[in-house]
């Protein structure tokens, strides 16, 4: 193999399983300088990692992407000598960088908020692995085990953040990015995450895992912006875990790499505790963009609901499965989803699966999905008025995401509605 | 080009329109004159709203021969372009585009009609007007275009949208059908309120009715993809007593023009 050249101590990786040695994660683990009990929870993690099987397609949340396009490309378990310098705005904002300490600025450090290296206490043992234990999946496992840029965030009891605080989460070209955050929301404390996906380029691969915890009566939003460069690929998994009478809006702008899945989800464990996710994806060129979502109900009286928009242009494809799962203790739960789906060219595709699992009586819900291409009659309506195609394009593709960025608050809203319009301007060349 | 006062400020000859290889109208010529009404009226299905389609550049259908706007030929053109040169349709049936409030879509209708950004402050005082004077809730403005309006409500807008746009020439595709007589009568003086002495309309209608209100200086009566006669407005009078069978004999006679 000439493609990559390799030296003595990063022997080229198997492809399909990583070298995970239980002895090399707890040297990575000392490396990274994270407490004892940090080093123990990777190793039991390497060795979950080694019982599971490598996703098959054809099990159905692995239908629509080809794993093998996601696998790590070198190898794991190393520290690079170099990073990419990244700016952060002057809001609050941490910089992640696989083998580096998040770096907060000062309006981070400022914001009351805990931000810090994950593991580096072995307390945090307690808290990693809950939403998202390693054997959630392959992915998941490699991840606990190896994650190279973890950040702990914790919003303490009853603070109330008024800024967001932005995660910028920074891919880089032929780099294997594992990153994992894990936030806590402490019990009536309320803070909006933005986690920002940006960077990447050739060969950049990322397999992060997010964890969110929502204490009781906490209010924590979160924003996933996955605006990796072409050439990226990666999964993510969210899981955000809300307690009695916590309330978790998650929103989701999907829009970067050249293959990347994604794996989201609520899961809502006390009674009063509300989850609602909006997503956004807007797949163009010869894009693979996959999208699952779950609400899982383990409580009664819990209240969940999901609108997630792809607008498919070029000869993308947009996959979305959505699981909705009321468990058998969990009365009076009402949940709902919604998929929608325009296709701006006749090459683009989308798949939509809705689910439901529901496992007890009493309960409210419903979930849709609808695919359509775009109407030309709108187009030429707008046209009529002087406005120009790909401008009337645009315009009926931000009408069709508009009444979900309505869900969200405020000064989110208005961040994701730039974003969107970025990205739009993008499919001028591609229409 | 020898005297501006002999141009129609629109024009159309030979036009013929094909849907899917069909046929549909089948050689229109007409001329309109600056501040000149006209109606254009004919049975179901004989392809009215095809001919207005066509001639405000439908990208879906096939069309042959000249449309000029202004003495320019804009045959070639994209319904945009024609559009910013200053034609309009009134839709039969406006279609609802969900997600895009009436204001953000006026804003941009108006700014590309005058080729410049117009001023979020000049643009609420118009709007204003232009709802005030076709008794448009004011809420409007906030609703998404369309989206979930009766079909009165449709028609207002419609021509709320032409007075805004000041267009030289106004196609209304059966902006009277569905008016109950109040709102017929708002907004057939805000067709004659926003087109003065300049411009052209040509009203395709059903109707006798809404041309108590708007005059027309000529009437073309249309069947099977033709114009089989033009007159004067008491051709809308007899078309009223008559109905459209005893002209039906004249389609073919009258089919060279
Ligand atoms: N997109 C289309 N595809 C196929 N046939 C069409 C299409 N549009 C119009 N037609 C046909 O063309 C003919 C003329 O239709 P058009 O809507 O132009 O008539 P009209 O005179 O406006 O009728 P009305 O008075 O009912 O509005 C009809 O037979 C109609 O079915
Ligand atoms: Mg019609």
């Amino acid at each position: 193999m000439a493609n990559t050249a390799t030296d003595g101590t990063s022997a080229a990786l198997d492809s399909r399983r990583p070298l995970l040695a239980t002895e090399d994660v707890a040297a990575f683990s000392r490396t990274l300088g994270e407490a004892p009990m940090g080093a123990q929870w990777r190793q039991r993690a390497a060795e979950v990692a080694a019982t599971i099987d490598y996703p098959d397609r054809v099990r159905h949340l692995w239908k629509y992407t080809d794993p093998g396009r996601l696998a790590p490309q070198r190898s794991l378990l190393q520290v690079p000598q170099e990073v990419a310098p990244f700016d952060l705005p002057d809001t609050p904002a941490v910089l992640i960088q696989p083998g580096r300490a998040p770096q907060p600025n000062a309006a981070a450090i400022a914001s009351g908020i805990e931000v810090r290296a994950l593991l580096h206490q072995d307390a945090d043992v307690e808290w990693i692995g809950r939403a998202v234990p390693a054997d959630h999946g392959y992915f998941e496992a490699m991840n606990a085990a190896a994650f190279n840029a973890g950040v702990l965030v914790r919003i303490p009891r009853r603070h109330v953040a008024e800024a967001p605080l932005r995660l910028v989460m920074a891919a880089e070209a032929g780099r294997d990015v594992l990153p994992r955050v894990l936030v806590i929301a402490e019990e009536s404390s309320q803070a909006t995450v933005v986690e920002d996906h940006t960077g990447g380029g050739d060969g950049a691969v990322v397999i992060g895992v997010t964890e969110l915890l929502a204490g009781d009566n906490a209010d924590l939003h979160h924003v996933l912006v996955q605006r990796w460069q072409d050439g990226t690929v990666g999964h993510l998994t969210h899981r955000a875990e809300v307690s009695r009478d916590g309330k978790y809006l998650g929103a989701i702008a999907g829009f970067g790499g050249d293959v990347a899945k994604a794996d989201l989800g609520g899961i809502l464990a006390g009674p009063g505790a509300r989850s609602e996710m909006i997503g956004v994806t807007l797949p163009d060129r010869r894009q693979r963009l996959d999208h699952h979502t779950l609400h899982r109900h383990t409580s009664g009286h819990t209240w969940s609901n999901i609108d997630f928009k792809a607008a498919v242009s070029g000869r993308a494809r947009s996959a979305y499965t959505g699981l909705l799962r009321i468990e058998a203790n969990a009365p009076s739960s009402e949940a709902y989803q919604e998929n929608r789906n325009l296709l701006l060219s006749e090459r683009a595709h989308a798949d939509t699966i809705p689910e439901l699992e529901i496992l007890t009586d009493e309960v409210s819900c419903s979930h849709g999905a609808t695919a359509a291409p775009i109407d030309p009659e709108q187009i030429f309506y707008l046209q009529s008025r002087g406005i120009p195609a790909d401008r009337a394009l645009r315009l009926v593709v931000r009408g069709f995401v508009e009444p979900t960025l309505q869900q969200v608050p405020g000064g989110l809203r208005a961040e994701l509605e730039e974003l969107v319009e970025e990205r739009l301007a993008r499919l001028e060349g591609s229409a | 080009m020898s005297d501006s006062r002999n141009t129609p400020i629109f024009s159309c000859h030979d036009v013929h329109v094909s849907v899917e290889g069909k046929e549909i109208v089948k050689g229109v010529d007409l001329e309109v004159g600056a501040g000149e009404k006209h109606a254009l009226m004919g049975p179901n299905g004989s392809g009215k709203s095809t001919l207005a389609a066509a001639l405000m550049g439908h990208p879906g259908l096939e069309v042959t021969g000249r449309i000029e706007l202004a003495g320019e030929d804009i045959s070639e053109l994209e319904a945009d372009e024609r559009a910013r040169l200053g034609l309009f349709l009134g839709f039969q049936y406006p279609v609802a585009v969900p997600g895009v409030t009436v204001a953000s879509f006026l804003r941009a209708a108006m700014s590309a009609r005058q080729g410049r950004d117009v001023p979020v402050k000049e643009f609420r005082l118009k709007m204003q007007a232009a709802f005030e004077a076709l008794g448009v809730p004011r809420d409007f403005a906030g609703r998404y275009l369309n989206d979930g309006f009766s079909g009165g409500e449709k028609k207002r807008l419609e021509i709320m949208q032409m007075a805004l746009l000041e267009p030289r020439m106004a196609l209304l595709d059966e902006t009277d059908s569905g008016l109950d007589i109040d709102a017929l009568k708002i907004v057939s003086a805000g067709v004659n309120e926003a087109t003065g002495s300049e411009t052209g309309v040509l009203m395709v209608t059903h109707y006798q009715r809404i041309l108590d209100y708007i005059k027309p200086d000529v009437v073309h009566v249309f069947m099977d993809g033709r114009i089989v006669r033009t007159g004067g407005p008491e051709l809308a009078h007899e078309l009223e007593e008559r109905g459209y069978d005893w002209l039906a004999d004249t389609t073919t006679a009258s089919a060279g023009g």
